[in-house]
């Protein structure tokens, strides 16, 4: 009996290697489709589909929901998307959007009022939308007629519209029959979801991909491709792999990959600013750190430019502040040009031998990339060689953020000292959450709890700024008093990568932080 | 075994000197013996001979391949590989042998408690076995990892408590079987307390099993803090592991371009954890006459 | 044996009971809970909109609260919505996982069994000639490789560079299903996974083997003139593969729990991969509903094992 079992268990397996080898999965080729890791890397968001409760992904989450306004591709300004075009009042206190014509995509009409329903679902907390707190200041949003929106704010908000660029324009038709408190875990999103954008919802396979369908009366024109799918990889490596098998057609890259498909003719590389600052954070809840000249040494004891050159091979920006882009970044900042001798002098002038001497500092950061442990290795070396013993702790984000985020009483000597990563961008706002007095913990995320007086003034002062010709000399103070201060020792900020297959025409991607969004034009799309 | 004088000479000999004749006369054994000393011998003294350290950096030498300075070729930050795949041996047989040690202790003192505690001790603590063995090792190792972190210390506890339920098993099995025999129920009647059982006739009768599970088991320990390394969730480096620097063959570039920096890891594992299981079979052999029919 | 079945029944209800006790507890001693790994840390939210986030999960309730709340629901069949995952009810989430990781665990035991079987006649039939030490060699090398090691490679060689299979996944997206494309995809996961398991059977197989071809019988059947061929397939390897086939079983019960490595160098949609990606991100519902049901398929399948011993063994007495 057992024979006859294993001889037909032989006879099945043949056939089936057989029949594998010899049949390749075969599809209609007439429908053109791009397939893409869109989800991948630091900017992706894969499984949600909640876009008001998205930290991320809105590259992908932008190719069938819309918001009012947006970043163009290269995040220099601020354009309209569902709205045509909008005007600021002079106090900043009132918004009025001009709306585009648009039908969503069961063919109901777009008016104001789904933009009114969108906003105050938002507002109110239960919804569990992200963003309720960055809308805080917002008054009131009134519809006048179908085509226009009045917002009126509380109080001037320099960051409105680059946090309204994240907010996806909802159907009020297909939502507002669900209360609030379940909307966030309404089987909605990913099952019969609708927006504006160039493309439909069509399908989730759990886990899998998303595949999405043209909507032919866009009203920026009918999408080139029939169909957009969406593939989640669980990290970088594997989506390399299945971009060099020819299964997809784009997807993000570390650095270290990018630079194997340069020279590649069937791939395009599209590189770009991460708009992220990197910087070891020092934390003042600890007494070690006190000493401005301890914090200097940090920064002269680093060889930051021969990291830069050969850890990731010249594609990152020394940052001396916390921003890199020239409209930020004043004359005359110190350089912190690596001098070992000078960051000894600094810790023997500081006391460093009685403050602390070679005892382990642990250094705790999120980032488990290879590249950042050769980083992290890299300035470890560095720091020994000025006599200070940092130990690096890699753990994952939740432990992260569970540790730095404690709410009782944290245990200080957890995270003396970290290695992380803020948002410096398009929005200059973005690192206030980090560095400005008032963001203290529970009301803000100043995690290393960093109470200097003149940096939170300077914050102050350029997010409150109302007249826009005077909005970058005020980011430039920022930028000078962080140079002095250094309530952070300023890394640098890298660059990130794409990669695309040579078949794609008209392809726009931008490595945008949290995936954008950005005006992409999907609809613009095709492939060879 | 029929031959009376031949089983007259065996006995003489005693057992342990016949296991030990046994083992060596089993050439896999031999063979693993050879892989295995030098390996640990170079790993245990490689600070003696080996003039560069595993944290050395030096940023003007990433990525080279082999060379009569860099034996095994620099890893991405211009670290020796030969020096990191030594200290990554020593961090990874030490969570292994520790780990190992620590399982054995729980898992023979639970096994043994179970066979000598009474019904309810072992009604009780075989309950316990079975929960363990009934979570699924995956969910167990992940979750036990989450809450450990990364580092030697954690991972030494995550392997040490994953694998002692086999073992308190075949414990408790042996020991039950023992329970019934004369001299431990004259011990037991003249009101021996339980450590003496234990120590004095449980240790002796079980250390076979112990041996035997022990080897093997710390075979399966590398390959396991290789497995939660590669999850991101063993050794976290700088800290060298070989499962921390296998990890690097996940990305395409290293494992295509930089091969040395994952195949010598590699071959160093799989060679150690290959002459641990010959080991490890010769010495089942040993103890076990049966087997050795074969 | 109608009690007897009542009582196991009983006992490992019992079980899953502790087990979620178990479970929930580990998992709220792990630093970090869903809504930390829910932040990105270059882009923070305040503590305070993190508590109200909190809030709407229940994770600010006491921890008892919270346990009795979630078996309350779970006892109705409610296992809550995955943290991760908006809007994505767990209970079908874990449940069409079983599926996929059977299909790959259960092609790469068939596999398995397939090779190690066949190699271990060889060996044994072929005992200490050329073949018998490489096909040792081979499969203690097998056991001895770490399965993500192999299974990096072979994605990396069958994939990326023959083009043989595909780089991962189940199905091609956006393709109509079809049995040759699921295949395509199964074949090198399963084939890779079959590798270690199939290095086990062999020599399980082979010292069986020899074992057997010792016997009596053996020697019988020789002795009468039957063709070598005959006697090593007709009378030895039927009674060789009684361990083998105690090994093969006590395997199953396991495999629910999926392949870890293989899934998530795959990305193959099985229990392992989900569960990686749930503690990764701190999904409780997600895992404690995979818990149980592992759990669940592990003590079914041992009660069932039992039963079947006790039903065909009469010396085997149920109490």
């Amino acid at each position: 009996m057992h024979i006859r079992t294993i001889t037909q268990a032989l006879a099945i397996g043949g056939l089936l290697l057989g029949a594998t080898a010899l049949t390749t999965p075969a599809f209609a080729q007439d429908v053109k489709t791009i397939t893409g890791g869109f989800d991948v890397g630091p900017g992706g968001f894969p499984k949600n589909f909640n876009p008001l409760a998205a930290t991320g992904g809105f590259t992908w989450l932008n190719t069938y929901f819309e918001p009012l306004v947006i970043y163009n591709a290269e995040l220099s300004a601020i354009e309209g998307d569902l709205a045509t075009d909008y005007t600021v009042s002079d106090d900043m206190l009132t918004y009025t959007f001009n709306l585009a014509e648009e039908t969503w995509h069961d063919g109901e009409a777009f008016t104001s009022a789904d933009v009114k329903f969108t906003l105050d679902l938002i507002r109110n907390a239960a919804s569990g939308s992200v963003f309720t707190g960055r809308l805080g200041k917002i008054a009131n949003v009134e519809a006048p007629d179908d085509r226009t929106v009045v917002v009126t704010l509380s109080e001037a908000d320099g960051g409105l519209l680059s946090v309204l660029a994240q907010v996806m324009i909802l159907p009020e038709h297909a939502l507002a029959s669900i209360a609030p408190e379940s909307i966030a875990t309404s089987t909605w999103w990913s099952t019969t979801p609708i927006g504006t954008g160039p493309f439909k919802f069509t399908k989730y396979v759990t886990d899998q991909y998303v595949e999405l369908a043209a909507d032919e009366d866009y009203r920026r024109g009918a999408p080139k491709v029939d169909r957009l799918i969406n593939r989640y990889f669980e990290n970088p490596a594997a989506a390399v792999a299945a971009l060099r098998a020819g299964e997809i057609q784009f997807t993000y890259v570390e650095p270290e990959d990018a630079a194997t498909f340069a020279g590649n003719e069937a791939f395009t590389v599209i590189e770009g600013d991460s708009y992220v600052v990197n910087y070891i954070g020092f934390n003042q809840k600890v007494d070690l750190w006190k000493d401005v000249r301890v914090r200097q040494a940090f920064m002269y004891a680093i060889d930051r430019a021969a990291i830069v050159e050969s850890l990731y091979g010249g594609a990152a920006k020394l940052a001396n502040c916390g921003y890199v882009a020239p409209h930020l970044v004043p004359e005359g900042l110190n350089d912190y040009a690596y001098d070992p001798e000078k960051a000894k002098a600094l810790l023997d002038e500081a006391g460093w031998a009685d403050i602390n001497g070679d005892k382990p500092i642990t250094w705790l950061t999120y980032y488990g990339s290879p590249q950042a442990a050769n980083v992290m290795a890299a300035v470890q070396a560095m720091l020994a060689q000025v006599g200070v013993n940092v130990v690096p702790r890699v753990v994952d984000v939740p432990t992260y953020n569970g540790t730095v985020y404690q709410e009782n009483n944290p245990d200080w000597n957890e995270f003396p000292l970290i290695y992380a990563g803020l948002q410096n961008g398009p929005n200059p706002a973005g690192i206030n959450v980090g560095l400005n007095k008032s963001q203290l913990p529970p009301a803000g995320a100043n995690i290393m709890r960093i109470e200097f007086d003149d940096l939170s003034a300077a914050f102050d002062a350029a997010i409150g700024e109302t007249d826009a010709s005077q909005v970058d000399a005020r980011w430039q103070d920022v930028c000078k008093v962080m140079n002095e201060d250094l309530p952070w020792a300023t890394m640098w900020v890298a660059n990130r990568y794409g990669v695309a297959s040579a078949n794609l025409v008209d392809f726009v991607w931008t490595p945008a932080p949290a995936g954008g969004p950005f005006a992409a034009h999907p609809e613009l799309w095709d492939i060879k | 075994m029929s031959d009376a004088a031949t089983a007259t000479i065996e006995r003489t000999k005693g057992p342990t000197r016949r296991s030990i004749e046994r083992f060596f006369g089993n050439r896999a054994a031999l063979v693993g013996l050879a892989i295995f000393v030098p390996i640990l011998v170079a790993i245990v003294t490689y600070d003696w001979w080996w003039g560069l350290g595993p944290n050395a950096i030096d940023l003007r030498a990433l990525n080279k391949g082999p060379s009569p300075e860099h034996w095994m070729g620099s890893d991405g930050v211009g670290r020796d590989v030969m020096a990191r795949l030594l200290q990554g041996g020593r961090v990874s047989l030490i969570v292994a042998v520790v780990s190992v040690a620590i399982s054995i202790v729980i898992g023979f003192l639970v096994g043994a408690f179970a066979s000598f505690g009474g019904r309810v001790v072992d009604a009780s603590l075989m309950r316990l076995v079975d929960l363990a063995m009934t979570l699924p090792p995956v969910i167990f190792l992940l979750v036990l990892a989450s809450i450990a972190g990364t580092g030697i210390m954690p991972t030494i506890l995550v392997i040490s408590l994953l694998s002692w339920p086999t073992l308190s098993r075949m414990v408790r099995a042996r020991l039950l079987e023992l329970r019934e025999r004369d001299f431990v129920v004259a011990a037991r009647g003249m009101g021996a307390s339980v450590p003496h059982l234990l120590f004095k006739h449980g240790l002796p009768n079980c250390i076979d099993i112990l041996v035997v599970y022990a080897t093997l088991q710390v075979a399966n320990a590398i390959l396991l803090e290789a497995g939660l390394s590669f999850l991101g969730l063993g050794i976290a480096p700088p800290e060298a592991s070989w499962g921390n620097m296998l990890n690097l063959a996940r990305s395409t570039v290293v494992l295509e371009q930089y091969p040395w920096q994952w195949m010598f890891p590699g071959a160093a594992l799989v060679l150690t954890v290959l002459a641990i299981n010959f080991i490890g079979d010769g010495l089942r052999d040993a103890f076990d006459p049966r087997s050795a029919l074969n | 044996m109608l009690t007897y079945i009542a009582r196991r029944i009983g006992i490992g209800l019992l079980m899953l009971i502790a087990l979620s006790v178990l479970v929930f507890v580990l998992l709220r001693l792990a630093p970090g809970d869903a809504i930390d790994a829910y932040i990105n840390p270059a882009a923070p939210l305040s503590m305070d909109e993190l508590a109200a986030l909190r809030a709407r999960l229940g994770l600010d309730q006491p921890l008892p609260v919270q346990y009795f709340g979630w078996l309350r629901a779970a006892i109705s069949g409610d296992f809550g919505f995955s943290t991760q995952r908006a809007g994505v009810s767990v209970l079908p989430l874990v449940l069409e996982r079983i599926g996929p990781t059977v299909l790959l665990m259960g092609t790469g035991m068939l596999l398995a069994i397939v090779l190690g079987i066949a190699a271990g006649i060889i060996s044994a039939v072929r005992r200490n000639s050329v073949t018998d030490v490489a096909l040792s060699v081979t499969s203690s090398i097998g056991i001895s490789s770490p399965a993500f090691l192999t299974a990096l490679l072979g994605l990396y060689f069958f994939s990326v560079q023959l083009r043989w299979a595909p780089s991962g996944g189940m199905l091609t997206p956006g393709a109509p299903f079809s049995v040759a494309d699921l295949l395509s995809h199964l074949i090198l996961p399963a084939f890779l996974l079959s590798i270690g398991h199939a290095a086990l059977i062999m020599r399980y197989m082979r010292s069986s083997l020899l074992e057997v071809l010792n016997q009596d019988y053996v020697r019988t059947a020789r002795a009468k003139g039957v063709r070598e061929f005959w006697v090593i397939i007709k009378h030895a390897t039927r009674n060789a593969l009684l361990p083998v086939v105690t090994l093969i079983g006590s395997t199953i019960g396991i495999a629910v729990g999926g392949a870890i490595f293989l899934e998530s160098v795959f990305n193959w949609p099985g229990m392992g991969l989900l569960l990686v990606n749930a503690v990764n991100t701190r999904d409780y519902p997600v895992i404690m509903c995979a818990t149980l049901i592992v759990g669940a398929c592990v003590i079914a399948v041992n009660l069932l094992t039992d039963i079947t011993y006790a039903a065909v063994d009469p010396r085997i007495q149920v109490a």
